[in-house]
């Protein structure tokens, strides 16, 4: 973590949990359990499965399918009202929580087939902008 | 091992209190449950205190105020759960023979704490994309509402029974009937719940004196409710994703609750429950096997969860009326219970009660179905 990054590669807004690479393609970070392939988000020290401590850091697929969503009308002053929020269901088996993007709020269904879209996530302490990852549905979806 | 009895319960009123810190309102209901019980100050042995947002040693402030510093104490952290964990610590302590009086006291100032929607830890991967305690149930109701066909209108209506019953409870936050009209046009909170499908904020504070066998033969004034399990789970990382519709953590819970009473679901004849949102008492109620899976909508329409009814679910108004100061809620059930079994709870008195349970559901990390439940049984 030590070597200095070209300035062009964005900064994640959580790097334990999300990979912004310098071509600017993003990808959530978990652990895989190298005993018996359970996924978990985010990244733990020892599989709930099996209890081996044997895991490796994975990438995660970037499509999913939408769990259920809701319409956040009144949150913290970090975030802006209304944005949509929704749980998404990846194919290694992991639910993940993500802003959804892309449609009215009122436009999403549960069952959608979503994708992550790497998009501008707040602003570090300096005031400079950070990545960070939403979900929008597929084009095509319903 | 001895049997754990409630002695001695009190409460303050719940609602706003500018006047008084989290310590002021603990004491108070300390000394309303040393009163209640018929005791004197001194024979109080050990004490436990919940509370979430209050900072260090709020309960030994607590014995400063009431003279009884000095005591081995522990304070309790548990999210939601706190108080209903310092109780079930209270009854180990109890069990394991150390002590035979020991108190559990819950509190929160709330309104100095907090405004708006209660969230996860900053730290929270989900609280860093926006999470909400009101958002992750309005997903839940949203999925509850596209699997089981429950209306808004149905959900509604458990905001209006336990308001009517909170109406009814001279310590409740909220002393005023709403209708479903009244819900559907409050403010939207997180869709599709709404401002009176939420818990408020809310300060208060709850105490109960627990004793053993040993000590209700010599202090039993006649009222003494045996307290016949006290559980705690928490939550499991899941290795695939489950529903959010029904709750695996509650339900283990209230198994291993049963099991240590003897009894089946069959046999508890009321409930508090934690119904921080109206969709949650939907599903603690299906979770704790009161209600079959997707049953309760229509079970509160047909007015089977009112007080008078089949099963009547938060009679004291339960957190939607009565109010949510997290460290005090759960002990604060347990009071509802004691007085219901008493026969003490006045207008919303439930008749011939002989079995109550509590049950309490608190915090959220993520990966992890639910941070720490408790269920608790009283018998008369
Ligand atoms: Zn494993």
């Amino acid at each position: 973590m030590t070597t200095a990054q070209p300035e062009t590669v964005p900064k994640s807004f959580r790097p334990v949990e999300f990979e912004v690479t310098a071509g600017g393609e993003g990808f959530l970070l978990g652990s895989r359990c190298s005993n018996c392939g359970a996924h978990f988000f985010p990244v733990r020290q020892a599989c709930s499965g099996c209890l081996h401590a044997d895991l490796e850091t994975v990438r995660f697929s970037t499509t999913a399918t939408l769990y259920t969503f809701s319409v956040v009308r009144q949150s913290t002053p970090d975030f802006a009202v209304p944005y949509a929020l929704g749980y998404v269901d990846l194919p290694e088996g992991v639910r993940v929580m993500a802003q959804l993007t892309g449609r009215d709020p009122e436009d999403y269904q549960i069952g959608m087939e979503m994708e992550l879209v790497v998009e501008p996530f707040g602003a570090d302490e300096d005031g400079n902008e950070m990545t960070g990852y939403r979900f929008q549905p597929k084009e095509g979806s319903q | 091992m001895t049997g754990v009895y409630v002695l001695g319960v009190g409460m303050t009123r719940f609602g706003k209190h500018p006047d008084k810190d989290a310590a002021d309102l603990g004491s108070a209901a300390f000394q309303e449950a040393v009163t209640d019980a018929g005791i004197e100050p001194r024979q109080i042995e050990a004490a436990y205190c919940g509370h979430v947002f209050q900072g260090m040693v709020t309960g030994q402030r607590i014995l400063a105020q009431v003279g009884l510093a000095g005591l081995p104490l522990s304070n309790v952290e548990n999210a939601c759960s706190s108080g209903a964990t310092a109780i079930r610590e209270a009854s180990l302590a109890i069990r394991a023979g150390e002590h035979d009086v020991v108190m559990a006291v819950g509190t929160e100032h709330l309104t100095t704490k907090f405004r708006g929607a209660l969230t996860p830890d900053p730290s929270d991967p989900e609280a860093a994309v926006g999470a909400t305690m009101p958002s992750v149930y309005a997903m839940r109701a949203r999925r509850y509402m596209e699997e089981f066909g429950m209306t808004r209108r149905q959900l509604a209506l458990v905001a209006v029974k336990n308001k009517r019953n909170a109406a009814a409870n001279p310590l409740a936050h909220f002393r005023k009937e709403i209708t479903v009209e009244d819900v559907l046009e409050s403010r939207p909170i997180a869709d599709p719940l709404r401002l009176h499908d939420c818990s408020p904020v809310t300060d208060g504070a709850a105490a109960v004196v627990l004793v053993s066998d040993r000590a209700v033969k010599k202090l039993g004034n006649g009222r003494a409710i045996r307290l016949a399990a006290s559980t705690l789970f928490t939550g499991t990382v899941d290795v695939e994703p489950t529903t959010m519709t029904f709750e695996p953590l509650t339900h283990k819970t209230a198994l291993a609750a049963y099991e240590r009473a003897g009894i089946g679901p069959e046999d508890v004849d009321f409930a508090e429950v934690h119904d921080c949102f109206s969709i949650a008492e939907v599903l603690r109620v299906e979770g704790l096997g009161l209600f079959e899976r997707g049953a309760y909508p229509g079970a509160v329409e047909r007015g089977e969860a009112d007080i008078g009814g089949r099963l009547p679910i938060n009679p004291s108004g339960g957190l939607l009326g009565k109010g949510h100061p997290l460290g005090g809620t759960g002990v604060a059930q347990v009071v509802e219970l004691v007085r219901q079994l008493r026969g003490e709870a006045g207008d919303r008195q439930i008749e011939g009660a002989k079995v109550g349970l509590a049950h309490c559901r608190g915090g959220k990390a993520v990966g992890i179905e639910g941070a720490a439940c408790t269920v608790q049984v009283l018998v008369k």
